[in-house]
C-alpha cells in the first residue's frame, strides 16, 4: 500500500476513534550506496525504507505509535496504541497540534545530480585509486565510500496542516591507511553534496594527509597547555553539548543555561547560530518535526544568551514563541530538540596558520574520540582522548597522539580568547544536524599523557 | 512473515545473474520504550520495524538490498537490483528450502507484548522514585523501560530456512545529584534476554537505587590529576576495556581487510599469559545470547585469547570467505537495513589466579574504577579510550577517597600485555554496541583486574 493511501486509512481511524487533534509524520528514503575494499568494489547497496508515526492528543495527552507495515490492520493499531499510550501518560496540558498559517520560508528543491550505480561505483574506486597514488605509504587496506539518498518528509495534521519536503545528497569518503613500521595509521575525510562537485582527488589527498601526518606521533608530557581546537573539533563539541542549548533540557534541570537569556555565558568572542537555511549545508529546512516554520537565530550573540532552542511544548511553558527546533530524530522519536546547522561565528582570528601564531606554544587538538562516554552533557565535564599536533614559536609542528584533554563545557566557553576565522560546516552528523566553525584558542588547559 | 514459496523465488532472482550465494532475512520487530522524568510518565515509543534485507556474494564480492515492502513485487524488485548491479552473465539455478529448529536456550516466561502498560509503567515507577527518593539531592531523575521482541527468518540458496525471536527487556535509571549549582551523574541499566521475569532477579528498587548512590558519590568527589599510574578495573561493565581494547579489533569485519593490529598474530602471545578471554553466544537469557546469529548460524562459544595466546577471532560469512575460514556464529545486524557483519555477543575475561584484595593492596598510588563508562576504539591504530563513571584513588594499598573525571585511554596491544593481575569474581553488565552493522545488544565482564600502567585523563 502507498503512503497516500495509508494515510487516508488513519486519518479515517482517527475521526472514528473520536480523536480531534492529531498528526500523521512520515518518512520515506532510497539510498544507495557502494564501497571499496583494496582496489576494487567490496560492496553495493540499495535500499528502500518507509515509516509513518501517527500521534494524538487524547485526554489531554499525547500518545506516539508508529510501523512501517503500510495496511489497513496497522492503521487501525497505530490509533489504537497511540491513545493507549497517551492514557498512561502523566504529562496533561503539554501538547499541542500546530496551527496552519506560519510562514514558510521557500526552500528550493535540491537541484541534485542523480548518479546513476555505475558512476557511484566509479567515483568510489576513483577516490581509492587516487589515495594510493599520492602516498606510498598508502596500503592496500584502505577503504573508500560512496552514497546518494534521496528523501521525503510528510506531516499532516487534523488542523489541516499538510506539508512536505525532499532532500538529496551524495556523500563521498576515503578511509585510507598508512603504515610505517608495525604502526597503522588511519585517516579520514568527507564530503557531500552534488555529484558533480565532488573531487575525488581531492578526498583522496585530504585523507591521505590525515592519515601520514600522524606518522611518528609522540606522546606528550602531562601538564597544562594552551590550546587550539581545530575547527572539526569546535562541530564535534558543539554537536555533543547541543543539549546545553536545549529548552528541554533546561526545562528539566538538565541544562545549566535555565533562566540565563540575557546573561553572559560565554566569551564576548562567541557567537553561536543555528540557521535552517544555511548556504553551505544540505540541510535546509522550513518546517520542524511539530510543523513549526523554522528561522535563523543567535542563540549566544557576543557571549550572551540570546535564547535557548524551543519545540512547542518547552514554549508555550517558558511563555515565548517555538523556535522551530522541535525535530524528530527519525520518524518514530518522539519530538524533542534540536537545531539544523548549528555553528560558531567566525571570530576575527584569522586564517588557521595565523592562529598558530596567537597561540605561541601548545597544542593543536584535530581530533576528539570517545565523546559519547567520556563527555557528560549535564555535568559539562570532559575528558576525551586526542590526538592532534604540537606548536612551537607559532608554527605547527609534529604529530603527537594517546593523551586526555580535560574540562568542562560551560566553563570552556568562558575561557575562549580568541576565534579564528577558518571556518567550515561538517556534513550532516546522525540524527541529521549539520554542525561548524572555526578553530579557537583557550589557555591553560590539563592535559594528560605520559 | 513471507512464504517459502516466494523466499525461494526471490533467492532464485538474485542468483539469476551469477551469483555463488544469495540470502534473504525477514524483521519483524516490536519495540516499546516508556520514559519518565519531572516525576511524570513523560513519552512512550512504540514502533513496528518490518522489512526484508537482501545480499548475493561472487567470491567476495557482495551486493545488499533492503526493503520496507513485504509485497511480492517489491521483493522480486529489491532481488532483481541486485542481481544487475553484480553482473550480467544470466545464470539458472533452483533452490530448495529446508526448514531446521536450532533450539530456543532462552526460555521467556513474562512476554512484554502480553503485558499491560500499567503494569510495565509501575514497574518503572519503582525504579524511578527509587532513585528520586534516595537523598535530597538527587535534583533529576531520567528512567526508560525498554521491552524488545525481534523476530527474524533467514533464507539462504544453501537451502536454510530458520527462525527466531530473541524478546529483551531493559531499564535504566540515570540519576542527577546537584549541590551549589554543580551537578553530577549516576546510572545503572541491567538488560537480559529475558521478559518482565527480570525484574524477579534484579528488583526495579535496587537500579534506582544504585544510580542514586552513584550521583551523590561522584557529588563529593574532586577531580583526578592526570596522568600515567596503575589503576584496578572493577568486575562487570569494567569489562568494557576489553571490549574496546582488544575484542573490536578480533572481529572478521577488521582482520578481513587488514585493518586490525591482531591480523596474523593466531597462535602467537598477544596478551599477558594470566589473560583469557572468551565470546559467548550461548549463555541462557544473557543479553549478547543469540540462538542464531543473523546469518542463521547457531551461536557459538570461543575462545578468543587462552593464557595470552590469541585461538580464534569473531568470523561472520562474507570475511569467512576473504579469510579462509568458517563462520563463528558471529555475524550480527540491528535489523534488516543493516548489512550485517562480524560482532560480539557476550564477551568476557575468565576468572584470574590472583586474590582481589592483593590487586587493591599491590598498588601504592593510583585509581581503582568501580563503575565505568563506555569507550571506543580505532581498531586500526588501536587507540581506545573510555570514561571512569565512580573512581577512587588508592593510597598505599587502600582505597580512598572518591574521584570524577576520569579516562583511560591506551593503546589496545599494549594495554592487554599490562593486564598483569586478574582476580576470581568476573561478573558481566549490558550494553549496545554500535558499529557498521548498527546497534546491537552486547554484554561484557571480567573480575577485578589490575593494569599496571595506562594514562589516565583528569585536571
Amino acid at each position: 500500500m502507498k503512503y497516500t493511501e495509508f494515510k487516508e486509512l488513519v486519518m479515517t481511524a482517527a475521526k472514528a476513534g473520536g480523536l480531534t487533534e492529531y498528526e500523521l509524520y512520515a518518512e520515506e528514503s532510497e539510498t544507495i550506496s557502494a564501497e571499496t575494499l583494496g582496489h576494487e568494489i567490496s560492496a553495493f547497496s540499495s535500499g528502500n525504507v518507509t515509516g509513518a508515526c501517527f500521534r494524538c492528543i487524547s485526554q489531554g495527552k499525547i500518545g506516539y505509535a508508529s510501523t512501517e507495515l503500510y495496511t489497513a490492520s496497522e492503521a487501525e493499531r497505530l490509533v489504537h496504541d497511540a491513545m493507549e499510550n497517551a492514557a498512561i501518560l502523566e504529562t496533561e496540558g503539554e501538547a499541542y497540534i500546530h496551527e496552519p498559517g506560519d510562514d514558510y520560508v521557500k526552500v528550493e528543491a535540491p537541484a541534485v545530480t542523480v548518479p546513476s550505480a555505475q558512476e557511484l561505483t566509479d567515483l568510489a574506486v576513483k577516490i581509492v585509486e587516487a589515495s594510493y597514488a599520492a602516498d606510498s605509504r598508502i596500503i592496500d587496506s584502505s577503504q573508500s565510500s560512496t552514497l546518494f539518498k534521496q528523501s521525503r518528509t510528510y506531516l499532516s495534521n487534523s488542523k489541516g496542516l499538510d506539508l512536505a519536503r525532499e532532500n538529496a545528497y551524495t556523500m563521498a569518503s576515503s578511509y585510507p591507511i598508512a603504515q610505517d613500521g608495525e604502526e597503522m595509521f588511519s585517516g579520514f575525510d568527507t564530503k557531500a553534496g552534488d555529484y558533480h562537485n565532488l573531487d575525488p582527488q581531492a578526498i583522496a589527498q585530504k585523507g591521505v594527509e590525515d592519515a601520514v601526518s600522524q606518522i611518528g606521533a609522540k606522546a606528550v608530557p602531562t601538564g597544562i597547555y594552551d590550546v587550539m581546537f581545530s575547527n572539526h573539533v569546535t562541530a564535534m563539541l558543539l554537536g555533543c553539548y547541543l543539549s546545553v542549548f536545549s529548552a528541554e533540557s533546561a526545562q528539566k534541570g538538565m541544562s545549566r543555561l535555565g533562566g540565563k537569556e540575557g546573561e553572559t555565558v560565554a566569551s564576548p568572542c562567541v557567537t553561536l547560530t543555528d540557521d535552517p537555511f544555511c548556504k553551505e549545508s544540505l540541510n535546509k529546512i522550513a518546517f520542524d518535526g511539530e510543523g513549526v516554520a523554522t528561522r535563523y537565530k543567535d542563540v549566544v550573540k557576543d557571549g550572551k544568551l540570546v535564547t535557548l532552542l524551543h519545540n512547542l511544548t518547552t514554549a508555550h511553558k517558558a511563555g515565548v514563541p517555538s523556535t522551530g527546533n522541535g525535530v524528530k530524530a527519525g520518524y518514530a522519536a518522539p519530538v524533542s530538540i534540536q537545531p539544523y546547522n548549528f555553528y560558531m561565528q567566525k571570530g576575527g582570528g584569522g586564517t588557521t596558520e595565523e592562529m598558530f601564531a596567537h597561540l605561541g606554544d601548545g597544542i593543536y587538538i584535530t581530533e576528539l574520540n570517545g565523546m559519547h562516554a567520556g563527555a557528560n552533557p549535564v555535568t559539562g565535564d570532559f575528558s576525551l582522548a586526542s590526538a592532534g599536533f604540537l606548536v612551537k614559536d607559532g608554527k605547527k609542528g609534529g604529530p603527537v597522539k594517546n593523551f586526555t584533554v580535560s574540562g568542562n563545557f560551560y566553563q570552556l566557553l568562558k575561557d575562549i580568547v580568541l576565534v579564528g576565522d577558518d571556518w567550515e560546516l561538517r556534513p550532516p552528523m546522525r540524527g541529521g544536524a549539520c554542525y561548524g566553525g572555526p578553530s579557537f584558542i583557550v589557555r591553560e588547559m590539563s592535559i594528560g599523557g605520559k | 512473515m513471507i512464504s517459502k514459496a516466494l523466499l525461494t523465488r526471490v533467492l532464485e532472482k538474485a542468483l539469476s545473474t551469477g551469483a555463488d550465494f544469495a540470502e534473504v532475512y525477514v524483521e519483524h520487530t516490536k519495540e516499546n520504550d516508556i520514559a519518565m522524568i519531572d516525576n511524570k510518565v513523560d513519552s512512550i515509543t512504540n514502533r513496528l520495524i518490518s522489512g526484508v534485507g537482501m545480499r548475493i556474494f561472487q567470491g567476495t564480492r557482495c551486493v545488499t538490498a533492503s526493503c520496507t515492502s513485504l509485497g511480492e513485487d517489491d521483493l522480486l524488485a529489491c532481488a532483481g537490483r541486485m542481481a544487475d548491479a553484480l553482473g550480467s552473465v544470466p545464470a539458472n539455478r533452483t533452490v530448495r528450502l529446508t526448514e531446521r529448529l536450532f533450539g530456543d536456550v532462552h526460555p521467556i516466561r513474562i512476554v512484554p507484548q502480553d503485558v499491560s502498560l500499567k503494569t510495565k509503567t509501575d514497574l518503572l515507577k519503582e525504579g524511578y522514585f527509587a532513585a528520586k527518593n534516595y537523598h535530597q539531592d538527587i535534583s533529576q531523575v531520567k528512567a526508560n523501560l525498554l521491552d524488545v521482541d525481534h523476530q527474524i527468518l533467514i533464507a539462504n540458496s544453501d537451502g536454510l530456512y530458520a527462525q527466531d525471536r530473541q524478546i529483551r527487556t531493559r531499564m535504566t535509571v540515570n540519576a542527577f545529584a546537584s549541590r551549589n549549582g554543580e551537578t553530577q551523574s549516576g546510572s545503572c541499566s541491567p538488560g537480559r534476554k529475558m521478559g518482565l521475569e527480570l525484574f524477579d532477579r534484579i528488583s526495579p528498587k535496587s537500579i534506582g537505587e544504585e544510580a542514586a548512590r552513584q550521583a551523590l558519590v561522584m557529588l563529593s568527589a574532586g577531580y583526578i590529576k592526570a596522568g600515567r599510574m596503575p589503576v584496578a578495573i572493577e568486575n562487570g561493565f569494567g569489562g568494557v576495556i576489553f571490549h574496546e581494547a582488544c575484542g573490536h579489533s578480533l572481529e572478521a569485519s577488521s582482520v578481513a581487510p587488514g585493518q586490525s593490529q591482531f591480523c596474523g598474530k593466531l597462535g602467537q602471545q598477544i596478551a599477558n599469559p594470566k589473560l583469557t578471554a572468551i565470546d559467548d553466544g550461548t549463555i541462557p537469557n544473557a543479553w549478547g545470547s543469540v540462538n542464531i546469529d543473523d546469518e542463521g548460524t547457531p551461536a557459538q562459544r570461543k575462545v578468543l585469547i587462552e593464557n595470552g595466546i590469541l585461538k580464534s577471532y569473531m568470523v561472520d560469512k562474507l570475511n569467512g570467505r576473504r579469510m579462509g575460514m568458517e563462520s563463528t556464529g558471529s555475524s550480527r545486524r540491528q535489523g534488516y537495513l543493516f548489512d550485517p557483519t562480524s560482532r560480539m555477543t557476550n564477551t568476557f575475561i575468565a576468572n584470574g589466579p590472583d586474590r582481589n584484595e592483593d590487586i587493591i593492596s599491590s598498588i601504592e598510588y593510583g585509581l581503582y574504577a568501580k563503575a565505568m563508562g563506555g569507550g571506543s576504539v580505532n581498531p586500526v591504530t588501536g587507540a581506545f579510550n573510555f570514561s571512569v563513571r565512580e573512581g577512587y584513588i588508592i593510597r598505599d594499598g587502600k582505597i580512598c577517597e572518591p574521584v570524577r573525571g576520569a579516562s583511560l585511554i591506551g593503546k589496545g596491544s599494549e594495554i592487554i600485555m599490562d593486564i598483569d593481575m586478574i582476580g576470581n569474581n568476573l561478573d558481566t553488565a549490558q550494553g549496545m554496541c554500535g558499529a557498521s552493522s548498527g546497534s546491537i545488544p552486547t554484554e561484557v565482564g571480567q573480575p577485578l583486574i589490575r593494569v599496571a600502567s595506562i594514562t589516565v585523563g583528569g585536571r
